[in-house]
C-alpha cells in the first residue's frame, strides 16, 4: 500500500502531465478507469471476518493496484450475531465511512428511508455497468426503481448439499428431479441409517425450507407480495407451504423438533458433511467454502449440490438468492473513489478475484474455469431461474424475529390446527410491521 | 490442621473436580489439534495429529497481542482506580458524619441490581455526544462505576470491625478525617482492598460488552475472541488459543495474591473470635 | 446523665443532671450540627470522584432508561413517542411474561446451585487443605475463564450428535438411548443452561468461603481436638458456623453475576429453544440490541430492576440497618 505522500506526489505529477505514453497505458488496461480523479483516503465499514474477510482484503488491494492513488481504510466491526446492530450503532456514534456491504434489501429501505443511502442509478447509467451485469442485478439491489448497490456476489439458496458417501451408502445414484422422486429417496436414506434431512431450526436456517417450497408452489410473485404484505400471511398460499412441509416432516425426513431446535446451521452442516448422519442441508453458498476448509473435502467429487426439486405447480423456474452489495453513504467523503470502485467492482479482474475466493461473481466478465464445481452449479441454476431473495433478509425489523420463532413453533407441531395459529400470529405481527 | 486430614478428602475432591478439569483439559487439546480433526469434538481419536499450527498462526491473523495490552492497560487502571477511591468512600461512610450519608449508601450499595445491558446504551449516546467513543476513558468510567456497589459494601464490612478507638485516638491527637484516612485506616485495610482488587481485575478483564460497543481501534481479549468467531468459518483451534490466552493472567493474578485475597474476602477477618 | 437518645456528641462532655434549658438545647442543636457538617468538606473530598463515577455509570444511564422507555423506536426510523405504550405492550408479551419466570428460576438456581457447591467443597477442602490445592486452583480457573469460553465449552459438552461430550459418554457406557438433544428440547434447555453457569460460578464461593474457614483460629481447633472432638464434630461446630461469613459474601457475588448473565446463554440457546431460555437481561438484550427497538428494551429493564428492587426489600432493609 502507497504511503499518503508517495500517493499525493503522484497525483499531481499525473494532473501535470495531462496525457504521457504511460497514462495511455494504464487508460488502455483498465477501460472505465477513473484513475485520473481517483484519490485519498476510501473508507470501508467492514464487519467481514475470516476467509469474506481475506476476500475483501484482496478486493481492496486490487483496486488500490488499479487506482494507486487510493488508500484504503477499513473501519472493522465487531459483530456478535446480526451485522445490523453493530451497524446501526457504528453509525449512530457518528463512525464515518464512504462505503459497507450489505445483505439485507430491509437495511437497505431502513437506511435509504433515513436517508443515509447514494442513490447510484446515475452511476449505473454513467459508468455503463448495464455492460457488466445484467438488469436482475440491477433489480435486486434497488429499492423504488432507485439503485442503492453493486452485486458483489449472490449464493444459490435453493441448492441442497450433500456428501457423495452418504448418497452412496443409501444406494441414490442419480439425484432427485421431482418432489416426489426426492420425498421417494427417503426410504432409501432411512434404511441406510441416515436421517434425511438436516435442518438447523436453532436459529434461522430452517427457514430456507418454507421459502424454496412457497416459491416453487407460488412464484416469485407471490413471494414478492407476500413480502410487501399486499398479501396476509393467513394466505392459503402460506398454509398450503406449511403444510406441504409438514408432509416431509410426517414423512419423516428431519427427526425430532428437538432434534431440529438443537442444531444451528453449522452442526447441520458437520452433521452433513463430517459425521454422515444426514442427507441433505439447504445453506447458503459459504458451506462450499466450509467444507472444503474446516472438514477438508472436494468440492464436486465429495461434496455436491442439487438444486431444489421440481413440484410441479407451474412454478419451477424459481430460485431463493442472496446477494452481497457494496452501498455508498449519502455524506460519503471521497465520492468519487467510491463510485470508482462501485464501478471496478464489476469488472474482470474483481470478479476474478470473487471467483478465486471460492465464490460466485455476478459479473459478465468472470472467467468461470476459476469457479470450483459447487460453484459452478450454483450459478447455472441461478441464471436459469427467477430469484427472489431471501425472506429472512428482506421483511422488515422485528417482523423477521418473529418470522423464525412461528416456524420453530410450526416445527415443534406441524398439526393444521398450529398451522392456522402460526399464521396468525405472524399477519398480527406483520400489521404492526410496515 | 487437625492433626491428620482423613485420607478419604483428597481422593473425593479429585473425583469432583474431574468435573472441571475435563473441559478446560478440552480447551488445551483443541488448541493443538488441527482444526478438521476436532469438529466433531476434541476427543475424537480417529485422527491424532498434534500441532502448533494455532498458537503460531492466531497472532497474525487476530490482534491478540495488541489486545492483551489494551486489556492490561484497561484492567489494570480501572483496578487501582477501584483499590483506591473504594476505602476512601467506605471509610467516609463509615466513619464520618456527613449530610445525606444514608441515602448516598443505601443508593451506591442498592446499584447492584443494574445490569450492564441498561447501563451501555445510554452510555453509548452519552460517549458520543462527548466524542468519548473509541477512548479508553469511555470504558474505564462504567468499570470503576459499576464497581461500586459491591465494593464499597465489602469493604464497609470490614471496617464495621474496625477498632473505633485507633480513629478516636488520632482524633484526639488531632488528626484531621483525611489524614486519619490515610495514616491509621488505610495501612490496616489492605487485606479487603486487595480483595476487591483482584475481583475487578477479573471482571474487568473478562468484561465483553462494554468494550465491543465502545472501543473500536484498540480493543481487549474479549472482544478479539469475539472476532475470531467468525460467521461461516469455526477456527476453533484459534479461538481455543485465544481463550487460554486470555484465561491465564487473571489465573497467575489470583495466584500470585490469594493470601492477600483470602485474608480480605470475609465480612470479618476473624481476628475476632 | 447523658442524653443518650440524642446524635453522639461524644467528647463535648455537656453531662449534666440538672432539667435541659431551652439555650442549652439550642448550643447543644449547634454543637450537633457544627459535628454533623465538620466532617462534610473531608468526606466529599474523599467521595467526590466516587460520586461523579457513580453519577455517569449508573445514575445517568437509569435516567435515560426511563426516558427512552416512553419512546417507540424501531431501527434508525425516527422515534415516537409512545408514553406508557411499551409498557402495556410489556405485559401482555407472553415472551416477556416468561422471561420474568425463567429470570427467578436462573437467578435462584445459578446462586444457590454455584454457592452450595462451593460451600461443600470448600468444607471438604478445610479439612486437608495442602493437598486439596490443585483441585482448587482448577476450580477456579473454570471461574476465570470468561462468560463465553463457558458457554462455548459446554456448548460441546451439549451437542446434540455424536460430537457432544455428554451423548458420546452416554453411549459410552451402554445408557445411549438417553441420548437427547439437551438444548433443543425447552424442558431440558433451561436445567442445562443453569447447569453449565454455576459451573462456572463456583470457583469464587470455594476460594471465599475456603478462606473464611482457614481464618478459624487454630487455638479453638487445638483446643477442640484436646477436648477429644473429631474431625467431623469439629466441622460440624466450629468450622461450618465460622464460614457463614464466606457464605454470605459469596451469596451476594453470585447473585450480582447471575443477574448479569448473558453470554452463557447467547452462547448456549441464544435465548432458544422458541424464546424460551431468555431471561430478561437477554430479553433486553435482544430487543435493544438486535431489533434496535430501544424504547421497548429500556421498558423492560425498568421493569426487571423494578422486580429485584421489590424482591430484595428485605435484604435491602437489613443492609440499611446494618449500614449505621
Amino acid at each position: 500500500m502507497t504511503t499518503k505522500t508517495h500517493g499525493m506526489a503522484r497525483i499531481f505529477m499525473r494532473r501535470a502531465t495531462v496525457a504521457g505514453l504511460g497514462l495511455a497505458t494504464v487508460f488502455a488496461l483498465t477501460p472505465h478507469s477513473y484513475a485520473a480523479d481517483v484519490s485519498g483516503t476510501l473508507v470501508l465499514l467492514d464487519w467481514a471476518s475470516g476467509s469474506e474477510q481475506d476476500m475483501i482484503k484482496a478486493l481492496e488491494d486490487g483496486f488500490v493496484k488499479a487506482n494507486p492513488g487510493v488508500q484504503f481504510k477499513e473501519v472493522n466491526l465487531t459483530v456478535q450475531g446480526d451485522a445490523r446492530g453493530a451497524i446501526r450503532a457504528a453509525l449512530q456514534s457518528g463512525e464515518k465511512a464512504d462505503i459497507f456491504i450489505n445483505t439485507w434489501p430491509a437495511f437497505r429501505k431502513e437506511l435509504a428511508d433515513a436517508g443515509l443511502l447514494k442513490d447510484l442509478t446515475p452511476l449505473w447509467d454513467s459508468a455503463k455497468l448495464g455492460d457488466n451485469l445484467s438488469q436482475s442485478w440491477k433489480d435486486l439491489g434497488s429499492l423504488d426503481g432507485k439503485l442503492y448497490g453493486v452485486t458483489y456476489t449472490f449464493g444459490d439458496r435453493s441448492a441442497m448439499f450433500y456428501k457423495t458417501d452418504t448418497m452412496k451408502k443409501a444406494g441414490i445414484d442419480a439425484q432427485p428431479k421431482t418432489w416426489d422422486e426426492f420425498v421417494a429417496n427417503f426410504a432409501k436414506l432411512k434404511a441406510a441409517g441416515i436421517t434425511p434431512i438436516a435442518v438447523g431450526a436453532k436459529v434461522w436456517s430452517h427457514t430456507e425450507w418454507f421459502e424454496s417450497i412457497y416459491e416453487h408452489l407460488n412464484g416469485v410473485d407471490m413471494a414478492a407480495q407476500l413480502t410487501s404484505h399486499k398479501i396476509p400471511w393467513t394466505d392459503p398460499s402460506v398454509k398450503n407451504t406449511l403444510k406441504k412441509w409438514a408432509e416431509l416432516i410426517k414423512a419423516g425426513c428431519c427427526g425430532d423438533a428437538a432434534d431440529m431446535l438443537a442444531m444451528d446451521w453449522d452442526n447441520a452442516s458437520d452433521a452433513v458433511m463430517k459425521a454422515g448422519t444426514h442427507g441433505y442441508q439447504i445453506i447458503g453458498m459459504w458451506n462450499n467454502d466450509r467444507a472444503q476448509s474446516t472438514d477438508g473435502l472436494k468440492s464436486g467429487t465429495d461434496f455436491n449440490i442439487t438444486q431444489f426439486p421440481a413440484m410441479g405447480a407451474g412454478h419451477d423456474d424459481v430460485s431463493s438468492v442472496d446477494t452481497k452489495e457494496f452501498s455508498e453513504f449519502s455524506g460519503a467523503a471521497n465520492p468519487a473513489a467510491a463510485d470508482a470502485f462501485l464501478t471496478w467492482i464489476t469488472t474482470k479482474d474483481a470478479a476474478n478475484i470473487i471467483a478465486q475466493h471460492g465464490l460466485a461473481s455476478p459479473s459478465n466478465k468472470v472467467d468461470p474455469s476459476l469457479y470450483s464445481a459447487v460453484i459452478k452449479y450454483s450459478v447455472d441454476a441461478v441464471a436459469a431461474a427467477k430469484p427472489q431473495f431471501v425472506m429472512g433478509d428482506l421483511l422488515p425489523g422485528d417482523l423477521v424475529d418473529e418470522y423464525r420463532v412461528q416456524l420453530q413453533k410450526f416445527l415443534q407441531d406441524p398439526s393444521d390446527a398450529n398451522i392456522d395459529a402460526v399464521t396468525q400470529a405472524l399477519e398480527t405481527k406483520a400489521a404492526s410491521s410496515y | 490442621m487437625i492433626g491428620k486430614a482423613p485420607r478419604w478428602i483428597p481422593i473425593v475432591v479429585g473425583l469432583i473436580s474431574i468435573l472441571w478439569i475435563v473441559p478446560l483439559l478440552g480447551i488445551v487439546i483443541t488448541s493443538i489439534r488441527p482444526a478438521a480433526d476436532t469438529v466433531l469434538g476434541w476427543w475424537q481419536l480417529d485422527h491424532i495429529e498434534l500441532t502448533l499450527h494455532a498458537w503460531t498462526t492466531v497472532w497474525s491473523k487476530y490482534p491478540l497481542a495488541s489486545g492483551f495490552v489494551v486489556s492490561a492497560e484497561l484492567a489494570g487502571i480501572a483496578t487501582i482506580g477501584s483499590m483506591i477511591l473504594t476505602p476512601a468512600a467506605a471509610y467516609a461512610f463509615q466513619f464520618l458524619r456527613f449530610p445525606f450519608r444514608r441515602t448516598l449508601l443505601i443508593i451506591i450499595i442498592n446499584a447492584f441490581v443494574l445490569p450492564q445491558q441498561v447501563v451501555v446504551i445510554p452510555l453509548f449516546t452519552l460517549w458520543r455526544q462527548m466524542g468519548l467513543i473509541d477512548n479508553l476513558a469511555s470504558v474505564l468510567i462504567p468499570y470503576v462505576g459499576l464497581s461500586f456497589a459491591w465494593s464499597i459494601f465489602l469493604v464497609k464490612n470490614f471496617l464495621e470491625d474496625f477498632p473505633n478507638e485507633l480513629i478516636e485516638a488520632a482524633r484526639v491527637d488531632g488528626c484531621g478525617p483525611i489524614s486519619t484516612f490515610f495514616r491509621i485506616v488505610l495501612p490496616n485495610t489492605l487485606a479487603p482492598v486487595f480483595a476487591v482488587g483482584i475481583l475487578q481485575f477479573l471482571f474487568c478483564w473478562n468484561s465483553l460488552l462494554i468494550p465491543l460497543l465502545f472501543l473500536r481501534s484498540h480493543i481487549p481479549l474479549p472482544v478479539v475472541f469475539a472476532q475470531i468467531s467468525g460467521m461461516y468459518d469455526p477456527n476453533w483451534d484459534l479461538r481455543a488459543v485465544a481463550a487460554i490466552v486470555t484465561t491465564v493472567v487473571p489465573l497467575l493474578v489470583f495466584l500470585v495474591f490469594q493470601r492477600q485475597f483470602a485474608g480480605g474476602a470475609m465480612a470479618r477477618s476473624g481476628t475476632k473470635d | 446523665m447523658t442524653d443518650a437518645t440524642q446524635a453522639p456528641v461524644s467528647g463535648s462532655g455537656v453531662t449534666t443532671s440538672s432539667p435541659v434549658t431551652d439555650s442549652d438545647r439550642r448550643r447543644l442543636a449547634a454543637a450537633r450540627r457544627r459535628r454533623w457538617m465538620a466532617d462534610m468538606p473531608a468526606a466529599y473530598l474523599l467521595l467526590a470522584p466516587v460520586l461523579v463515577l457513580f453519577a455517569f455509570s449508573v445514575v445517568y444511564p437509569l435516567i435515560q432508561t426511563i426516558w427512552l422507555s416512553f419512546w417507540d423506536i424501531k431501527g434508525l426510523y425516527p422515534p415516537k413517542f409512545a408514553g406508557f405504550g411499551n409498557f402495556v405492550t410489556l405485559f401482555n408479551d407472553a415472551t416477556f411474561l416468561r422471561a420474568i419466570v425463567t429470570t427467578l428460576l436462573w437467578t435462584v438456581c445459578t446462586t444457590v446451585l454455584s454457592v452450595g457447591a462451593g460451600w461443600g467443597l470448600a468444607l471438604l477442602c478445610s479439612l486437608a487443605p495442602k493437598a486439596t490445592l490443585i483441585p482448587r486452583v482448577l476450580i477456579f480457573t473454570a471461574f476465570g475463564v470468561s462468560e463465553a469460553v463457558t458457554g462455548y465449552i459446554w456448548l460441546g459438552i451439549y451437542r446434540p450428535d455424536a460430537g457432544g461430550v455428554l451423548n458420546a459418554l452416554l453411549s459410552a457406557i451402554g445408557l445411549g438411548q438417553f441420548a437427547h438433544p439437551w438444548l433443543g428440547d425447552a424442558n431440558t434447555a433451561i436445567w442445562c443452561l443453569i447447569i453449565a453457569y454455576s459451573w462456572a460460578q463456583t470457583g469464587l464461593p470455594l476460594i471465599l468461603i475456603f478462606a473464611a474457614t482457614q481464618a478459624v483460629s487454630r487455638n479453638v481447633i487445638e483446643a477442640a481436638h484436646i477436648d477429644g472432638a473429631g474431625p467431623g464434630a469439629i466441622m460440624r461446630y466450629i468450622i461450618a458456623p465460622l464460614s457463614l461469613p464466606g457464605v454470605r459474601v459469596a451469596l451476594f457475588i453470585n447473585l450480582l453475576g447471575s443477574l448479569r448473565a448473558f453470554d452463557t446463554i447467547y452462547v448456549l440457546t441464544g435465548g432458544g429453544p422458541v424464546r424460551t431460555t431468555e431471561t430478561i437481561g437477554f430479553f433486553m438484550f435482544r430487543e435493544s440490541f438486535t431489533q434496535f427497538k430501544l424504547g421497548y428494551g429500556a421498558a423492560a429493564t425498568l421493569v426487571l430492576l423494578a422486580a429485584v428492587l421489590i424482591i430484595s426489600i428485605p435484604a435491602i432493609i437489613q443492609r440499611t440497618k446494618e449500614a449505621k
